[in-house]
């Protein structure tokens, strides 16, 4: 870096302005930028950028480092890669349209909602969800499934199961394709509960540790596309005096969680509480954590109660419009509120991902 | 777990002491700082350090277990997964009774029967796992003092004359219904702290809280300021507690 500036190969009359300007290495040319160096050279800003990149060729330690870190691409690439991308569908064909075909991978989708609205539901059948295999249009993947609360019930993913690798078993019979087949050797209810990974956080800093370790674990199982946090706000909404330290704690857990969904590929899925707000005259509902909580989901859906129907809102996405679905919660699992119409396709080669054919729903 | 000191997280012992002088002891004050934090106070790389915080997060984090494990081990099981209420149409509704290893929740207006439910639940828990039962002691938390000896007796005789037959079956079965009578929150708190050791040298196979709404309104009125956050601490507190007794035992709550 303390290359003498002559001894670059420049132009010989731009190498004798540099020197009459009084630069002699090459770090002091780094170090002014292009902007500093045309003014203080007279030369046109192109004509810095162009000195700079030569010097940055000829040093190549300092430009290494800098030049590695970026994660930059063109919004081009990023479309194909998104469109390339799949969903997790979540059986409910009026839910997935909500979220613009289901949830999204690198990103993290939260779900608030008051106690027994179906958030576990949810999360339940979207860790069974994500093992569909790809020839139906799922994903293939493996699910972790996170939990704090203690609400996860094996037989009900059991039951969840087994109603998908029916539903999936119908298709397989209406289409009779040799992948299908295949696909269904291995896609078995205790395939399919071997490769949910369930850790049971009992208060904060277990949970915290196990965002520290996440990492790891998804490099050794690559597989996995869905990491579910069931009750993020249960450790962290009793016993913190200090709201200082719980909003810290958390914005490093949403960091940590992001980096994680962007490296390895897979749909992040938290749930939270409830909380009132007590306002002048009336309490609302709002999802719980606080204010700052807020910017850490990419997605946010809310699920309330209207009478007797269960309704889910999108409230926070970049993509999609704000609008609200029924929905209901059968022996089955996670599905819409009438039985979709029945598509047919047949033309079986072709197959849109995020269009598959569904068989009527037995209620 | 999160108390575990620093020196059983197997980091070396200078490290340990540098970080005493730092008051950093336990794995909770470790995690609970930032990267940068952490490096100043150890005075290590970047990588370094990352590398203790996997070694720490390692003695904190839980233990992974693939559903299909706990599915087989309900299976291998399938008595200990629920007690029965000996109601057909709730015991089909529930899934099979009360799941072991949870939380149940039993509201309703005054005057119902929740108490009378609760006492014969207890009976039930210490039925032999024969006739349904789960063949152990039963740890009673009364904070409205409507638990009645007689009536449990009577429950029992009428219900199983057949077992019930002799005196000597009914002492057994009353003496290890063990009855806490609790009327502050602070008490229930306390007792429910201690429940762990009673549990393992009574072989408690059911916690019964009744009723915890009654002691809650006693003492928190809503109206006044903070009493609020009181008391979701109190609930809250409660709540993870039983949950942790529930799941590390196996029992229903």
């Amino acid at each position: 870096m303390q290359r003498d500036v002559g001894t670059l190969p420049l132009a010989p009359a731009l190498r004798a302005r540099l020197a009459a300007a009084g630069f002699q290495t090459a770090q002091e040319l780094l170090d002014t930028g292009p902007c500093g160096l045309s003014t203080e050279v007279g030369i046109s800003k192109e004509e810095a950028l162009e000195v700079l990149q030569v010097v940055r060729q000829e040093c190549p330690g300092e430009a290494a480092r800098t030049a590695g870190l970026s994660r930059r691409c063109t919004a081009l690439e990023l479309l194909e890669q998104e469109q390339a991308q799949g969903f997790i569908i979540t059986f409910c064909s009026a839910l997935d349209n909500l979220l613009g075909g289901g949830v999204q991978l690198t990103k993290i989708t939260e779900i608030c909602g008051a106690p027994g609205i179906g958030k576990t539901q949810l999360c339940m059948q979207l860790a069974v969800d994500v093992q569909i295999p790809e020839c139906f249009g799922g994903l293939a993947g493996e699910a972790v499934f996170i939990d704090t609360e203690g609400s996860f019930m094996v037989d009900r993913v059991a039951d969840i199961a087994a109603a998908c690798v029916q539903h999936c078993q119908l298709i397989a019979e209406a289409h009779q394709e040799e992948d299908h087949l295949k696909a269904l050797e291995t896609f078995s209810l205790e395939s399919i509960l071997s490769h949910i990974y369930y850790f049971r956080c009992r208060d904060y800093i277990e949970l915290l540790a196990q965002v520290y370790l996440l990492p790891d674990f998804l490099s050794e199982h690559s597989k996995v596309r869905l990491v579910v946090i069931d009750g993020i706000a249960f450790p962290f909404r009793h016993d913190f005096e200090d709201l200082s330290l719980r909003t810290r704690l958390l914005n490093g857990l949403a960091q940590q969680l992001i980096i994680m969904a962007n490296d390895h590929k897979a749909a992040v899925v938290l749930t939270n509480q409830m909380t009132t707000r007590i306002g002048q005259s009336q309490s609302t509902l709002v999802p719980a954590l606080g204010e700052s909580w807020g910017h850490a989901a990419t997605v946010r859906l809310i699920f309330h109660w209207d009478n007797n129907q269960r309704l889910a809102t999108l409230y926070k996405s970049p993509s999609q419009k704000e609008s609200t679905i029924p929905y209901h919660v059968t022996p089955h699992g996670f599905r819409d509120v009438q039985p979709p119409a029945v598509t047919q396709n047949t033309d079986g080669t072709e197959m849109n991902p995020r269009k598959r054919p569904r068989s009527e729903e037995e209620k | 777990m999160a108390a575990k000191k620093l020196r059983r997280a197997k980091l070396s012992p200078e490290l340990c002491e540098r970080l005493g002088r730092h008051q950093i002891t336990t794995c909770q004050d470790f995690l609970c700082l930032s990267l940068l934090e952490l490096m100043k106070v150890t005075g290590q790389s970047y990588s370094n350090v990352q590398k203790l915080l996997c070694k720490v997060s390692l003695a904190c984090a839980p233990k992974m277990q693939t559903a299909y494990e706990m599915k087989v081990r309900r299976a291998v099981n399938p008595s200990s997964a629920f007690l029965s209420t000996s109601l057909h149409g709730l015991d089909k509704v529930l899934h099979g009774g009360v799941p072991c290893g949870s939380l149940t929740e039993l509201t309703s207006p005054p005057g119902c029967g929740k108490t009378q439910f609760c006492i014969m639940m207890s009976v039930l828990a210490t039925l032999p796992v024969s006739m349904g039962g789960l063949d152990g002691a039963v740890i009673y938390i009364d904070t409205e003092s409507a638990f009645s000896a007689e009536r449990l007796v009577e429950i029992a005789e009428s219900r199983f004359p057949a077992y019930f037959d002799s005196d000597e079956k009914l002492f057994s079965m009353t003496r290890s219904i063990h009855l806490y009578r609790e009327l502050t929150c602070g008490s229930v708190l306390k007792r429910i702290k201690s429940l762990e050791e009673e549990i393992i040298s009574k072989k408690v196979k059911l916690i019964i809280i009744d009723s915890v709404a009654s002691v809650v309104r006693k003492e928190f009125d809503p109206k006044l300021q903070g009493n609020l956050t009181e008391r979701s601490n109190f609930l809250a507190k409660g709540a993870s507690l039983l949950k942790y007794l529930a799941e590390e035992f196996s029992i229903p709550v």
